[in-house]
């Protein structure tokens, strides 16, 4: 997690002990981070706060507590912030009795841009949308409206990009151009902050990871100590066998094992290392000329992921 | 490449505002209910006229369809559909987004869809009041009483469509509202009680047609004063300008 900068050259996102809430429920809690130039993904489970994030960066809500300044400004009350910074919604709705061009120029004129008409053009061609611009979007796919959304949001080369769960929609091939577009703008100094509720979505783009959890920061860091994080985590696994008992005296010699349980059908077997582990049981029963029926771990839910690095 | 920032026109921001406003508010449904409540004093003006010589004062008639079926009909449920279709669609859909992350000041994306509401529902209802005058009058304008009603269906149809704009903008269910208060407030209860006419928008529409015209009719002699009605619709509209473009500064989102 960065600390809050404390030099005179303002960063593009701050949080700085921020918090909101929606009545009695705690969104996002106490949260201080900040994001630079280049490609942030924020990660968490649906309904840990990352929207709320999202648009206190964009000045739509405010912060109950603490404060959140884009480039030294805060946000609220504050159009002009929107010359620096876009945001794209989690949500694909558009105008749809109206062409991808027609929206894309209508937001180009509402952000006072010289010539529209040449942004619209640019950032439609930018992701490859240009040959479809004069359709109307009510007939796009789900891809064709992210990529729509995200031309909208480019059209003014922001340097703040904030993305809610843009990779929903798009087909492998659309997720790579996203991100080489993604990387590129980082590259020329844009910062973006992009989120979703899946690693492998972000971790292949983002140099950073926020994890959010239940409203609260859990953990932060390049994605392969997140990744080391997870995957070092204590499991449990369900077995069920040809003969649970002498697998499970069979496993409990095993260095990756912590400790077995047996139920009335199954192995409930605890490990730190999952990966020896799952190595490990296929030579054990084999060895006991035990058959596997199934190997199934109970806690690979992204929940339980994010528990476990709140609980560290 | 950098992008180039221009002033921002309020002439190219209004031709966008009305365009995205348009396209939400287009339907079939709408352009059936507009028409259904622009014929219904047109067709009491064609039963009038069937009737010849036997129908009666054309002015007493006119007076009466015109506060009845415009004023306290048609032109509040032509602007309450139109001020509140396209805020409520965008705040649902969460398209309203797209408008509040520019750089556009927010009271003019108010004022914008106030004068788009206020433009459209003014003409329909002049063009209702028009049609049944040219019917039922036979082309005649009779102590201008045609021309008074246009003119305060301008007025009370701009200060209808700035309140429910604004109502759009502050409750999910703005239609409901605005229904509620066209038939409960208008309809019944400034109607009963006196002391609420000066808070009455049909009323404050009533007392510009009555300056307006030589007509005696009592519907047109109980009203508030022109002054008062004209402050009270300035102060209407200013207002809900002004809420609508604080409540653009932090939108209602669906989570």
């Amino acid at each position: 997690m960065s600390a809050v900068p404390t030099s005179d050259a303002p960063m593009p996102l701050v949080f700085d002990r921020a918090s909101h809430w929606y009545g009695d429920v705690v969104a996002v809690n106490d949260v201080t981070c900040s994001i630079d130039a280049g490609i942030t993904g924020l990660l968490g489970p649906n309904g840990a706060g990352k929207s709320t994030m999202l648009q206190m960066a964009a000045g739509l809500l405010a912060p109950s507590s603490g404060t959140v300044r884009v480039y030294g400004e805060s946000p609220l009350d504050n159009p002009s912030i929107f010359r620096k910074v876009a945001l794209v919604p989690e949500r694909e709705a558009l105008p749809s009795m109206l062409s991808a061009r027609a929206f894309v120029e209508a937001r180009a004129v509402l952000l006072g841009l010289r010539d529209p008409k040449l942004a619209a053009l640019r950032a439609l061609t930018t992701v490859e949308m240009d040959t479809v611009a004069d359709r109307t979007v009510g007939g796009f796919s789900k891809g064709m409206r992210q990529r729509t959304k995200l031309a909208a949001a480019l059209v003014h080369e922001p340097t703040l990009l904030l993305l809610d769960e843009p990779f929903n929609g798009l087909d492998p091939r659309q997720r790579l151009h996203m991100m080489r577009l993604l990387e590129e703008r980082a590259r020329d100094g844009t910062a973006v902050l992009l989120s979703s509720h899946i690693l492998e979505e972000i971790e292949g783009v983002a140099s950073r990871i926020l994890v959010m959890l239940s409203g609260r920061l859990a953990a932060s860091g390049d994605h392969r100590t997140l990744r080391r994080m997870m995957t070092d985590r204590p499991h449990t696994v369900r077995i069920r066998s040809t003969n649970d008992r002498a697998l499970a005296s069979a496993l409990l010699s095993s260095p990756t094992v912590m400790g077995v349980d047996i139920d009335a059908d199954a192995l409930m077997v605890r490990t730190a290392d999952y990966t020896g582990f799952a190595h490990h049981v296929g030579v054990v029963a084999q060895r006991a000329s035990i058959t596997l029926l199934e190997v199934q771990p109970t806690d690979e839910s992204l929940e339980h992921v994010f528990a476990y690095l709140v609980a560290r | 490449m950098s992008i180039a920032y221009g002033r921002i026109s309020p002439w190219a921001t209004a031709r966008v505002l009305v365009q995205l406003a348009w396209a939400r508010t287009f339907s079939v449904t709408l352009v059936v209910g507009l028409i259904g409540l622009l014929l219904l004093p047109v067709l009491f003006a064609l039963a009038f006229a069937s009737r010849g010589s036997l129908s009666g004062d054309p002015v007493a008639f006119l007076v009466q369809r015109y506060d009845s079926l415009v004023c306290g009909l048609a032109m509040p449920l032509i602007a309450l559909l139109l001020g509140t279709s396209a805020f409520s669609a965008e705040t649902d859909d969460g398209t309203l987004l797209y408008l509040v992350t520019t750089t556009t000041p927010r009271w003019w994306i108010a004022c914008v869809r106030v004068m788009y509401a206020a433009m459209v529902t003014g003409l329909l209802s002049a063009f209702a009041v028009w049609s049944t005058g040219a019917i039922a009058a036979d082309g005649s304008n009779p102590e201008h009483v045609t021309t008074a009603f246009t003119v305060a269906v301008l007025f009370g149809g701009a200060t209808y469509a700035a309140l429910f704009t604004a109502l759009a903008l502050l409750t999910r269910r703005a239609l409901v509202a605005g229904l509620v208060y066209v038939l409960f407030w208008e309809g019944a209860l400034s109607r009963t009680f006196p002391a609420l006419h000066y808070l009455s928008v049909r009323q404050w529409t009533l007392a510009v047609a009555s300056s307006l015209t030589d007509s005696s009719e009592k519907a047109l002699q109980d009203g508030p004063s022109l002054t008062a009605s004209v402050i009270g619709a300035v102060v209407v509209v200013v207002l809900s300008v002004y809420v609508g473009g604080r409540r653009l500064q932090r939108p209602r989102m669906q989570r």
